[in-house]
């Protein structure tokens, strides 16, 4: 390894090198000597995104507080500085000590999105240790992953030694003590370890299981490789949250990230039931936490940090129920000690005049709102209980508030779609325009502009959308030229997501273990960074895919049969198939579905316990 | 003492503080970045812009460019209570890490742009240190004419510059086998001079750093003493 001096030349030749330093104040450095378990948190994306992830902070922080371990971080390095690394033989090493991947027990990857995979196991072999769960010796640290990509790690499984399914506070200090008890003991080997893990709920291991295969391709069966081995693993949740650690300080970065403020968790889960959304069915139930709490949180946090801002996080703020309680405890201090609130993720019908006041004193820029369909008929086949009075009453109180820009989301290619539907979306921006328009022109502000968003839709584990057939690539691009050319006002701005990215990811979203020669090869061949549109090369997955036997398609534009057994089946992330099925069909009728503040709709995640005052 | 009048609702009180290590690789944006958030954890009382957007008043001598280390960096905040220098020192080192402390804080009217020069100490390890090679680089930086390439846009023609005029003094020895080089440079806003300018003029000049793996060879700067225009050592009050 080179020496502080040699490293000094390395890192004065590459871009930000201040994202390699560390010591940043807040961190956790402790005595080797007192550690009997290190830890590894790594991210694999560059260190101003994964220093923004708030499940990162939490872990962090909880993990430290346990005895015996040390959590550090690790962050992928940006292409110049991994060239560098390779030439000059630097293995990979945590922010804190500085140390190599090598000298850790543990390894754990954030796995936030699909097209982080290639990252994660770049890192890993930048750590030095091969990518295949198999090929790691028995000296080698155990590799674990989590976050929301694991309701479906099939693709990656057999990377990793341990998935932690579900939220992580106490897992992950329970696998942590049974190591180091074992360790103590003198009963550790891997396998061991690993059987002995299995146990705890909310951990899989996939060596453990054995998956066959039907003629047509699809799963027959996962068998546990022994009868001690769970059938299925139950996601894990924290029942009440205002028991929960939760940072008291944050580490500060020096160099700017993406996301570098306060952020308050509110609730987990949500009570909509958008029946294309993922994070909405696999957070259940929702449990929220209490003013009280959450004023303690902030009050803290900012003598802590110094932050100038508090972002108030969830997946739907507005749906807090305590929203005034919280607002009105946090501006009691916050104007005075000059620190601004922001609400990302407003919901359209939620917005008011008030909200918006307790929000302007914020920021000048635009306000953002997702109706993901553009007509009725549609938002009400994906359930997104919105219409287009609750928009234009948004909008109208945003440029009556002085705002002058909206941006809008959609998706396109949802189920049931027709081009009636994609037109909607011109329409619905153009009416956006009039609806400026229409206000006297002494009370508007200057300068309108409506961006409209559209993603394409990619079926996902565990929503009543999972069997769907994606649409394919020729159609989503045909239906992203078709509203190109609906749009007429010079206002409106008009930006679409990739298709062939979103392809890619419904690949790995529904894939299954038979992925993981191609991801393989692609790291191989030097793929990193996929989720960055510059690294991103859609014909290297096709070639690998096809050098790997792999049909993208059949995980792709095939919808799967309602009895087929799917790769996500090996887990219960509490929300019953029976309630997919039912939503489903829903869909189809093109019946909505009440919140879970009105209506217990009874999907099935109450069984997880948790503290709230809708479930039944 | 000075007083608050509504003309000059505030105190100006000066910090000569270090940084160095890993520190060296922060930007100066980052710097303020960093430097707002602790002076407000150190709950000081402080002054803040008028206006929409309030922010706490800061003001930097002479920024610090990346892969520089200092000893001896000013900056101005202004409070609006009279509270003694030490309690500042002792609030904002509590608020910070090893590699960055407060050395000294002070209630000023000198102004900053006071700072005229700068003392850097650069050590380079590099391929065949002799002390011939360090009297060539001596001889070179006192010669009169030091011609170096400037940094400019990657389109534009490369421009050059005789930096000589903004050295005043230069010396160079050998210590641990390392090219040690003295000097101090034109601090004023003015006529800047960034140390690397000298590295550049050696390595044009003397042909040292040329080694194709980086790894072997390596320099660092350290800004010792930041002066007056008399040479009297700014930080001295």
């Amino acid at each position: 390894m080179l020496n502080k001096k040699e490293m000094s030349s390395v890192l004065k030749s590459v871009e930000k090198p201040g994202r390699y330093i560390g010591g940043e104040y807040n961190r956790v450095v402790k005595d080797k000597k007192s550690v009997r378990c290190r830890f590894a948190f790594c991210f694999p994306d560059t260190y101003e995104i994964g220093m923004s992830n708030l499940g990162v902070r939490i872990l962090y922080d909880v993990l430290n507080r346990e005895g015996g371990v040390w959590c550090e971080r690790v962050y992928a390095p940006w292409e110049d500085m991994k060239a560098k690394m390779e030439e000059y033989s630097i293995p990979l090493s945590a922010v804190e000590s500085g140390d190599p991947l090598s000298d850790f027990d543990m390894i754990a990857f954030s796995l936030q999105y699909e097209l982080c995979y290639t990252t994660a196991l770049m890192m890993l072999r930048l750590g030095g240790f091969p990518i295949w769960a198999r090929e790691r010796g028995e000296d080698a640290p155990i590799i674990i992953g989590g976050g929301p990509c694991v309701y479906n790690s099939e693709p990656v499984a057999e990377f990793f030694d341990l998935m932690n399914i579900g939220e992580g506070e106490e897992v992950l200090p329970e696998i942590c003590r049974l190591y180091m008890e074992m360790k103590e003991k003198g009963t550790y080997t891997k396998s061991a370890f690993l059987r002995a893990a299995s146990h705890i709920e909310g951990v899989y291991i996939p060596s453990l299981y054995d998956v066959s295969y039907n003629d047509d391709g699809t799963i027959k069966e996962y068998k546990p490789l022994y009868p001690d081995v769970p059938k299925k693993i139950k996601k894990r949740i924290i029942e009440d949250l205002d028991k929960a650690p939760y940072p008291d300080k944050l580490i500060m970065p020096y160099v700017e990230t993406v996301h570098d403020r306060i952020v308050l968790e509110v609730y987990r889960g949500c009570i909509r039931g958008c029946r294309f959304c993922q994070a909405g069915m696999v957070y259940r139930p929702i449990r929220e936490k209490s003013p009280e709490t959450l004023c303690k949180n902030a009050k803290c946090l900012y003598e802590n940090t110094g932050y100038d801002e508090i972002s108030l996080i969830s997946l739907s703020i507005s749906d807090y129920s305590q929203l005034r309680e919280l607002t009105d405890g946090l501006l009691s201090w916050t104007d005075d000690a000059h620190v601004s609130l922001s609400l990302p993720s407003l919901r359209i019908d939620s917005f008011s005049e008030e909200l918006m006041q307790k929000v302007s004193s914020v920021r000048t820029g635009g306000l953002t709102f997702a109706p993901e369909a553009g007509t009725q008929r549609l938002r009400d086949v994906i359930n997104k209980n919105v219409t287009e009075e609750d928009l234009m009453r948004a909008v109208g109180i945003a440029f009556r508030g002085g705002k002058s820009s909206v941006k809008l989301y959609f998706m396109n290619g949802l189920p049931t779609e027709t081009l009636e539907d994609i037109e909607g979306i011109a329409k619905l921006a153009s009416d956006v325009v009039h609806k400026y328009y229409e206000m006297p022109k002494s009370e508007r502000p200057r300068g309108v502009s409506v961006t409209i968003s559209v993603a394409c839709f990619v079926p996902k584990p565990f929503t009543p959308f999972q069997w769907e057939r994606q649409d394919s690539l020729e159609s989503l691009e045909q239906k992203q030229e078709h509203l190109r050319s609906h749009i007429t006002d010079r206002k409106i701005r008009y930006t679409y997501h990739d298709a062939r990215v979103s392809f890619i990811e419904a690949v790995f979203a529904r894939g299954d273990r038979r992925l993981a020669p191609a991801i393989a090869l692609a790291v191989e061949e030097g793929a990193m960074f996929d989720a960055w549109d510059e690294y991103f090369d859609f014909e290297r997955w096709l070639d690998v895919f096809r050098r790997t036997g792999v049909d993208p398609d059949f995980y792709t534009t095939r919808g799967f049969a309602t009895d087929e057994v799917l790769p996500w089946d090996i887990i219960d992330c509490g929300v019953t198939k029976e309630f997919l099925l039912r939503e489903r069909a829903r869909a189809y009728e093109g019946k909505t579905t009440p919140s879970c503040a009105e209506h217990c709709n009874g999907c099935g995640a109450n069984k997880l316990g948790g503290k709230n005052k809708w479930c039944s | 003492m000075v007083q608050l009048t509504p003309n000059k609702p505030y105190l100006t009180m000066r910090l000569k503080f270090k940084k160095v290590g890993s520190l060296q690789y922060i930007s100066h944006l980052d710097l303020v970045r960093t430097m707002h958030k602790i002076i407000v954890r150190a709950g000081l009382p402080l002054w803040y812009t008028e206006g929409f957007n309030p922010k706490p008043k800061m003001v930097f001598a002479a920024p610090l460019s990346i892969g520089t280390e200092s000893v001896c960096e000013f900056m101005d905040i202004r409070l609006v209570d009279d509270i003694s220098p030490s309690e500042v020192k002792e609030r904002l080192n509590r608020n910070m890490t090893d590699e960055m402390q407060v050395l000294d804080a002070y209630y000023t009217d000198e102004k900053l742009t006071a700072l005229k020069w700068l003392d850097y100490s650069i050590e380079i390890k590099t391929e065949g240190v002799t002390y011939e090679l360090a009297a060539e680089c001596e001889k070179l930086l006192r010669s009169g004419r030091v011609v170096v390439k400037k940094k400019g846009k990657p389109h534009d023609e490369p421009r050059t510059a005789d930096i000589a005029p903004l050295i005043k003094e230069a010396k160079a020895h050998i210590s641990d086998g390392l090219l040690c080089i003295g000097c101090t440079l034109s601090a004023d806003a003015s006529s800047f001079l960034n140390p690397e300018y000298v590295i550049s003029a050696l390595r044009e000049g003397c042909g040292i750093l040329s080694a194709p793996d980086i790894t072997k060879e390596y320099y660092s700067i350290m800004r010792l003493v930041a002066r007056r225009a008399d040479m009297s050592d700014f930080g001295e009050h």
